[in-house]
């Protein structure tokens, strides 16, 4: 047994003895930093952790170490000296705005052993790499449009969701402008689509700093353009972005309806596309479904890799939420993270405002959470996902979204108007409650259940194909399951 | 335990020590201070495992013991009492009683053996920096740290010793401040190599809390390192806190040694100048613009905005250059400077548009240069 299993079977043991919140506040980032002769080190990350591992729960520590090895007969604590190496690396892949650049510069020369460089008055001083990158320089105005180094690949969960669109997008950081271009992210609102393309523009920026990456939003993009047709430098505009060697646009469905912005960017697309420079782009919806968009642009959308973000299962949203609380060092245990993540469905920014609900809320109370405590503080956030539906329901809902009677769809009656909605209706039924087809039948004034079986199909076949319908189900399903 | 002190004495260690305590719901306990008695003294103590803080009240003790208390309910309740009177505290079981004249609480407590042990420093070595010295430089500079966490070297003042001084700054890459403090004690050698390489990085949020308990009266803080923490010691109360890790930037290396251009103004006159110009910047545009001519001997400070309109002010100025130079700056790092500066004239220094300036105090006699305290401040390129 090596020491990081020792003290791990060690901490196996303690976790029963003591509670939760101790364990986790005094037992979190220690280790055994050596074992010799029947003494035991350990290392502790603060002075309050030694005082209490050496005087509250020596006994506790010392039984489990015997226990386990039984030659041990004392053992006393260091504090981990802070880490000097780490935090250094880090300045260089954090490096973002104003002087850090600078200290960059000057931690390289520091390292070569040269003697810092003087400077005569008034002679030009570099301060700045002379290729600096405009994200490096001091944010002149749009700093909210920088790239957030909090967005990295490293901590994007990868579920089966998501497995191809981060693929693709981290193949598209290790070569840019080679592989997909453009790339064309799509997906529901907080599932992670900025996430990915921000991820992509701090890996590139990772790995060569002096690259230009231009990152904005769609929304933004027609902001500036129309600011620079009021301040007549329309070219200069143009020229910021052809320079860009990766343009990242966020939310480009916001394009649709703007003329002359869809004007504007497929000569930015168009120049990009040539030069072979790398062009990211993401969506709520596929760009097929995107209204008014020319069809020049959507074709050349189409032109890359599309790949989809769907909504997270169960497990990706246990993975997501154990991550999150960690990262806020607040403890929930395997039981409560499931009864959220089960609870909470939609998208990962809600998830992300339930966990913060029960977090500010405990800390606010000072308790510990139990199930039941998460349930009546998340009350209303589940009482609106969860919600049963009931072949009534359906009925009732079908019928006022295709604006017909409720008895139109029991009656007799071959009219287009009327079978479109009652295909639907017997879809809905099958697919959201698994309702027998003899049943739906019934359900549906007495048809009989091949009737029913082939409307089923119908409509699962035409799904693929029609996205005017897919749209329909998708916003008849909300309907049901919100109002 | 029961003891009998005055509320004076009370309320100046509760509001020492409040500050510290903690908020973490997994350790309700660190909402709670710990009193407890001490050779004949009170001795109340608060963390929140980051810092720790314990203050000591004079107190004539009836019967030992100790007990933790919330220590909000308790600093509600003392503050409100009127100065000048006792206070008895008395344990009962888990809960201690508060009596003071016809005031009475009773307020529930948790067995003061869950209470973490707040580290205690072994060693002799103090080094003693003059109290109101260390107070002014940290309101200098402690408006500089980086509040963002994301460097988290940033988030604290980086002190460098060396034989007779200590040198302390603190930036958060936008604009950075120095300041030198003389040291006279005689082992500023041997406690400052008790330090890694003889500096380091302590919280903003610890040295806050030390220039909250520095009182005008103070005259020295004492400050010792061992084991990776920090002490510090203000009459009396002591404060412990944890170092930030990292490596605070090389920092030396972008103050410019010279300055090609020297403008001296009046600090009120500045002052006024630059709080006009930032109404007309707006959230998403802080830009002031300085225009140097040392023809006219004047510096132009203007501003200007697509929404509201434009400003102009022209301060009269001694300028030691014949170069004329535009700078832009985001007005409100210069108004940080401003302040740090006691003196009646400041001086601008620059070498050109893109590199960075600086801000210096002026002797209003000498015209030159007063004290070592530097307020770099990085341009906006244009």
């Amino acid at each position: 047994m090596n020491n990081e299993e020792l003290w791990k079977a060690v901490l196996g043991e303690l976790e029963l003895s003591i509670s939760k919140g101790e364990f986790n506040t005094w037992f979190k980032n220690t280790s055994i930093v050596s074992n010799q002769d029947g003494r035991v080190v350990i290392g502790v990350p603060s002075g309050f952790a030694r005082e209490w591992l050496e005087n509250k729960v020596n006994m506790h520590i010392l039984q489990s170490l015997r226990h386990l090895q039984s030659d041990i007969s004392e053992f006393s604590c260091v504090i981990n000296a802070p880490e000097q190496k780490a935090a250094q690396g880090q300045q260089f892949t954090q490096t973002q705005t104003g002087f850090s650049s600078v200290q960059g510069v000057s931690l390289q020369q520091q390292s070569s052993s040269q003697p810092p460089p003087t400077y005569p008055p008034g002679a030009s001083v570099p301060y700045y790499p002379p290729q600096a990158h405009p994200l490096q320089a001091m944010p002149k105005a749009k700093q909210e449009h920088a790239l957030n180094p909090r967005y990295t690949f490293e901590n994007f969960i990868v579920g089966e969701n998501n497995e191809l669109a981060r693929a693709a997008c981290y193949a598209v950081s290790q070569n840019l402008g080679q592989l997909y271009n453009p790339i064309f992210i799509y997906g529901g609102v907080g599932l992670g689509k900025t996430h990915l393309l921000q991820s992509v523009g701090n890996e590139v920026l990772r790995q060569q700093p002096n690259i230009r990456i231009k990152y904005t939003t769609a929304d933004w993009f027609t902001g500036e353009l129309v600011e620079s047709i009021r301040n007549q430098k329309v070219a200069e505009f143009k020229e910021a972005y052809q320079k860009a060697d990766l343009l990242i646009i966020d939310d480009i469905q916001f394009l649709s309806g703007r003329e002359k912005t869809q004007d504007e960017f497929f000569h930015i697309f168009n120049t990009l596309y040539q030069a072979n420079k790398q062009i990211v782009l993401s969506s709520d919806r596929p760009p097929q479904a995107i209204p008014t968009l020319e069809d020049r642009l959507r074709s050349r959308f189409q032109g890359g890799m599309i790949a989809d973000i769907g909504r997270p299962d169960l497990e990706t949203r246990m993975a997501i939420l154990k991550i999150k609380t960690a990262e806020r060092h607040f403890y929930l245990d395997d039981e409560a993270v499931r009864f959220i993540a089960e609870n909470v469905t939609n998208n990962i920014r809600e998830l992300e405002g339930a966990l913060n609900r029960i977090i500010a809320s405990c800390e606010f109370h000072k308790i510990t959470p139990t199930i039941s405590y998460i349930k009546k503080t998340l009350g209303n956030i589940i009482a609106n996902t969860k919600r049963v539906v009931s072949p009534e329901r359906i009925m009732k809902m079908t019928a006022e979204f295709y604006n017909i009677e409720e008895d139109d769809l029991t009656r007799k009656g071959r009219k287009k108007e009327v079978v479109h909605p009652r295909q639907v209706g017997m879809y809905l039924m099958r697919s959201e409650l698994q309702t027998s087809f003899a049943a739906i039948g019934k359900y549906f004034g007495g048809r009989d259940h091949t009737t029913v079986l082939h409307a089923c199909e119908k409509i699962k076949e035409d799904l693929d194909e029609n996205l005017r319908l897919k749209e329909e189900i998708t916003s008849l399903k909300e309907k049901l399951y919100r109002e | 335990m029961k003891l009998i002190c005055t509320q004076e004495n009370l309320r100046k260690a509760i509001a020492a020590a409040e500050r510290a305590v903690g908020r973490q719901s997994t350790l309700p306990i660190l909402g709670n201070f710990l009193l407890e008695t001490e050779n004949g003294r009170l001795k109340l103590s608060a963390t929140n495992l980051e810092i720790g803080v314990i203050a000591r009240v004079g107190a004539k003790i009836e019967s030992d013991g100790r007990i933790t208390i919330p220590a909000k309910l308790m600093s509600n309740f003392i503050s409100n009492l009127p100065s000048g009177d006792t206070i008895v505290l008395e344990s009962e079981g888990q809960s201690l009683k508060i009596s003071s004249g016809g005031y009475q609480v009773k307020i529930k407590g948790l067995d003061a053996q869950e209470f973490p042990l707040i580290p205690q420093h072994h060693g002799t070595q103090f080094l003693n920096i003059p109290a109101q010295p260390l107070r002014a430089t940290l309101a200098k500079l402690l408006p500089c740290v980086a509040l963002n966490e994301a460097r988290l070297e940033l988030t604290g003042v980086n002190i460098i010793f060396s034989d007779n001084s200590m040198c302390l700054a603190a930036t958060d890459s936008f604009r950075l401040a120095e300041e030198t403090i003389a040291l006279d004690s005689a082992n500023v050698a041997s406690v400052a190599s008790s330090f890694p390489q003889g500096s380091c990085i302590i919280p903003a949020a610890t040295f806050s809390e030390v220039s909250r308990v520095i009182s005008p009266e103070s005259k020295e803080v004492k400050l010792a390192f061992e084991d990776n923490q920090i002490f510090f010691e203000v009459d009396g109360v002591q404060i412990l806190s944890r170092l930030v890790s990292g490596k605070f930037p090389d920092y030396k290396q972008i103050i410019p040694e010279q300055f090609a251009l020297q403008a001296t103004v009046s600090k009120e006159d500045l002052l006024r100048a630059v709080k006009i110009a930032t109404v007309f910047t707006s959230q998403t545009s802080q830009e002031v613009v300085f225009r140097i001519d040392p023809e006219e001997s004047h510096i132009v400070i203007e501003s200007r905005s697509q929404e509201m309109g434009e400003n102009q002010t022209i301060l009269q100025a001694d300028i030691l250059s014949d170069i004329p130079l535009e700078m832009v700056f985001n007005p409100k790092y210069i108004l940080d400077g401003i302040n740090t500066i006691a003196t009646s004239r400041i001086a601008i220094l620059a070498n050109e548009s893109t590199a960075p300036a600086a801000l210096k105090a002026v002797d209003e006699e000498t015209g030159a240069h007063a004290g070592e305290y530097i307020y770099i401040i990085m341009p906006i390129r244009n």
